[in-house]
């Protein structure tokens, strides 16, 4: 009988079935490859890479971990991260607090900005070299069972789509659709807890991004969060990314407050993007390409259980992201290791039970990951509760510093006495340093 | 009923939203690659009929890429051809009222640069 036609009567089954080329997903995939697993990466877009949107930056250090010769194998990123830091805007004004060389000045750069969908197509490939079956353009729907509600594959959108491996990581991203089938988690997303960001690709020639960001050349990069009049006094905060020839600017919000304003997100970025302070800076650009995407920053109390018999999950889909240092592609990629090693841990032990599959917790407690996702468990809530950070307190400081370097010839006592107005014109003094105080308590998980 | 500060209270919510530059959403659009599914819709409204009950219509709203919209008779129609897969209907449906899969593989948007 001929090769093909005796496959058709067999399962097809692989060692390993890793849900979702991403970042999570293709280090999984690539680690259990590595350890000479047959693995099935499943893609749902018509590429890797075409669903994967960010702002953003990806992290030198995740990246060696998984290829050490990284830098050999040209990676396509954009610009390294060699000044970052915070802009305030009030209604005119900007207050920039910004790193610039020191600790930021290295080679390689800890950070990398980069584009998403064209990073994983290219991390995709990475994982193909090392022998990762990827199977694209293919929808999971549902997990296959045995008799003991184990899972023991995956049921495909294709014709006579099931694909079997004793072992499942789901990286599927912030929708968490199967985490949910796979009973990981008993509730879907709550908006509180999720960021919906969109964001705008804009062209820019390279020498006019050096001039008008500062920049001596294509090898510095400029990552920026930006708080203050953008969000409007709701929860959420603006982004600028400086790329090779492009620039990546966009706005995050909280997803119940769209609707509570009436706020339309392109809208809003809009509104952004004409604020008196930026817009010079992308003045005569073509957009690229606009987006957007969720951002699971509930974290910790977001969590779904990581581990069950046959099944594990990582990167978005777990809610590994630390909203304040801007971290996720960073924790996807160690998740998807660690995921990736307690399934060749259990294909040794030749068991794939919820018991076995736990050392995926342990390493992920051994790590920053779950360290980190714990400190800041608080973080979530504290923005949701403290609206001020986004609004009053940036409006202060450009108020406050602006009147500091305005008050010649007048007396400096009536100078900080219209400085402490100001602040307190706003919000009580009392409130205020309770604000300072509960932001410490909350970044130190106290 | 609604008393007379929570109506002055929406009323203050509502004019952030007004106060905003208003974007004709195709132009974002126009920059977007699709595969789109002719043959099957990937979202759907589950009950019209709900939708009319619905008071804050948040989906005209939210939605990153104007996919939902209210026509001259008060039905809200779904554009899935422009989603983006996001996931924010899903979640914030106060109604619960949205049908949301993951279009079939290998359809829905395609990003260039991400």
């Amino acid at each position: 009988m001929p090769e093909a036609e005796k496959r058709k009567d067999e399962k097809l089954s692989f060692d390993v079935i890793v849900v979702g080329a991403g970042l999570a997903g293709g280090t999984a995939a690539t680690i259990c490859a590595r350890n000479g697993l047959k693995v099935a990466l499943i893609e749902r877009g018509q590429n890797p890479g075409g669903k994967n949107y960010f702002g953003g930056t990806v992290y030198t250090h995740a990246l060696e971990e998984i290829f050490p010769d990284f830098w050999s194998r040209t990676p396509p990123l954009e610009r390294p991260a060699t000044e970052a830091g915070y802009w305030f805007l009030s209604k005119t004004g900007l207050t920039r607090i910004m790193v610039d060389g020191g600790e930021l000045d290295k080679k390689p750069s800890d950070a990398y900005i980069g584009m998403m969908a064209k990073f994983c197509g290219w991390w995709i490939a990475q994982a193909q070299s090392e022998g990762v079956f990827l199977i694209p353009k293919t929808l999971v729907v549902d997990f296959i069972r045995d008799g003991n509600g184990r899972i023991i594959g995956v049921q495909t959108d294709r014709p006579d789509g099931e694909i079997y491996a004793p072992v499942t990581i789901i990286c599927e991203g912030v929708n968490n659709l199967l985490t949910q089938k796979a009973g990981l988690i008993d509730h879907d997303l709550q908006p509180e807890t999720v960021a919906l960001v969109v964001k705008q690709l804009i062209s820019l020639p390279t020498e006019t991004i050096n001039a008008r960001f500062g920049l001596p050349d294509a090898e510095h990069g400029m990552a920026v969060s930006v708080l203050g009049d953008i969000s409007l006094g709701v929860t959420g905060l603006g982004f600028i990314y400086t790329c090779k020839d492009s620039v990546s600017l966009g706005v995050g919000v909280d997803l119940d407050q769209l609707d509570n304003h009436h706020i339309r997100p392109y809208d809003l970025m809009q509104n952004f993007l004409r604020h008196p302070q930026i817009a010079p800076l992308v003045a005569g650009g073509q957009m690229l390409e606009y987006g957007g995407h969720l951002i699971p920053e509930g974290g910790w109390s977001q969590m779904p259980k990581l581990y069950g018999d046959g099944v594990l999950v990582a990167g978005d889909a777990a809610a590994m992201v630390n909203a304040l240092h801007w971290e996720g592609t960073n924790m996807a990629t160690i998740a998807g290791k660690l995921a990736g090693e307690a399934a060749v841990e259990a294909h040794k032990r030749k068991d794939f039970s919820a018991e076995t599959l736990k050392v995926y917790q342990q390493k992920l407690k051994d790590s920053f990951i779950l360290k980190d996702l714990y400190q800041y468990r608080k973080f979530s809530h504290f923005l949701n509760t403290h609206h001020d950070f986004m609004d009053v307190y940036p409006n202060f400081l450009n108020d406050a510093l602006g009147k500091f370097f305005t008050g010649f010839g007048k007396p400096k006592k009536q100078l900080y006495k219209g400085i402490l107005e100001s602040l307190t014109s706003r919000k009580p003094l009392l409130k205020a340093v309770g604000d300072i105080v509960s932001f410490g308590r909350t970044i130190t998980g106290w | 009923m609604k008393s007379e500060k929570d109506i002055q209270e929406t009323l203050k919510r509502k004019q952030i939203g007004e106060s905003l530059p208003s974007v004709f959403v195709d132009d974002m659009l126009m920059s977007l690659k699709y595969y789109v599914d002719e043959e099957q819709a990937h979202l759907k409204i589950k009950s019209h009929e709900v939708c009319k009950t619905c008071s804050g219509h948040g989906c005209l709203y939210f939605c990153p890429v104007g996919v939902y919209t209210m026509a001259p008779d008060g039905k809200i129609q779904v554009s899935y051809q422009s989603c983006i897969e996001c996931g924010s209907c899903r979640i914030r449906c106060e109604k619960d009222n949205i049908e949301w899969k993951n279009p079939r593989g290998g359809f829905g948007v395609a990003y260039k640069f991400g």
